[in-house]
């Protein structure tokens, strides 16, 4: 597990670019199963400028009415992956997807790679806010992307029993 | 020209220049600076966490998006994604603690796990601990 996962977002139109980082992703995977489960607060994304951060809190995602955000899923391709070899496997998760209070189920290909002491995971996907039933204010719309790039970057451990 | 036109027109002119000045500072400002913020609570990690985990609710609605200096023993330290570096400070228990994410690493020499450290930044709620974001080190 880790509570120090990464999870980031890219949008970018001819205007500008907009990118915000969350070092605060919590996240398990159970290696017997293939479960994975994603938790994120989001007002734990930080933004360049101050004003972003505070439009995507307080317009776009209404961070103070749904605080969370949650993917529940599983590595459909488990046996392809082995846990017990070191190296790096292409796995596909599918799994329900939670933002702003719009549950989707969606699919996800990236890879898991088995290391000394622990399990890295890393992918990347598009998502389009629409989806989520987030509404971009006119004033801004061409400002930001129709679809946004998200950048999943997890360092497992094993859960240590104190 | 009346005189009173020109002071008229003169006064449109400075209002517009300083409104637009505004515009133009607050689209571009920056994430606040917290060194130079003042807290709106210092508290002990332990009693951080412990009021999120006595009450949730109660606890976000004081607080989340407030500015909080926190201190602690440091329990580990994690390199994220960006430069940002995790620190998990000590509470009284095992499994949740205070999470603080500085966002520009570079400001984080010499730190070791045990040490104590006061941190500020700003609460963003609970998930499985109390994570505190944009911080900087006090001492």
């Amino acid at each position: 597990m880790t509570k120090n996962g990464y999870i980031g977002f890219f949008s970018h139109t001819p205007i500008e670019d907009i990118k915000a980082d969350n070092n605060q992703v919590a996240s398990v995977l159970d290696v017997s199963t293939g479960e994975i489960v994603f938790q994120v607060l989001i007002k734990s994304f930080h933004f360049e400028k101050a004003l972003m951060e505070q439009h995507f809190n307080e317009s776009f995602l209404e961070s103070d009415k749904f605080p969370r955000s949650t993917f529940k899923g599983r590595i459909v391709n488990l046996s392809m992956v082995d846990f017990n070899k070191n190296g790096e496997y292409e796995a596909t998760v599918r799994g329900d997807l939670n933002i702003h209070d719009v549950t989707r189920n969606i699919s996800v290909t990236g890879t898991v790679e088995v290391v000394p002491g622990g399990i890295n995971a890393n992918a990347k996907f598009n998502i389009a806010p629409e989806d989520y039933n987030i509404k971009i204010p006119s004033v801004v719309r061409e400002n930001i992307a129709k679809i946004i790039e998200v950048t999943i970057a997890i360092k497992y451990t094993a859960l240590e029993k104190k | 020209m009346k005189l009173w036109i020109k002071i008229a027109l003169a006064t449109v002119m400075v209002f517009a220049v300083v409104g637009i000045g505004i515009g133009i500072y607050l689209f571009n400002l920056e994430a606040a600076d917290l060194r130079k913020a003042k807290p709106d609570f210092i508290i002990s990690a332990a009693d951080l966490q412990q009021a999120f985990e006595n009450n949730e609710v109660s606890a976000s609605a004081k607080f989340v998006n407030r500015i909080i200096e926190v201190s602690g023993n440091i329990e580990s330290i994690s390199i994220g994604e960006e430069n940002a570096l995790n620190l998990t400070l000590q509470t009284g228990s095992d499994l949740s603690s205070v999470i603080c994410t500085i966002p520009d690493a570079a400001s984080t020499v010499n730190l070791s796990t045990g040490n104590p450290i006061t941190v500020r930044g700003e609460c963003s709620g609970y998930l499985m601990d109390v994570l505190l974001n944009n911080c900087v080190i006090i001492k």
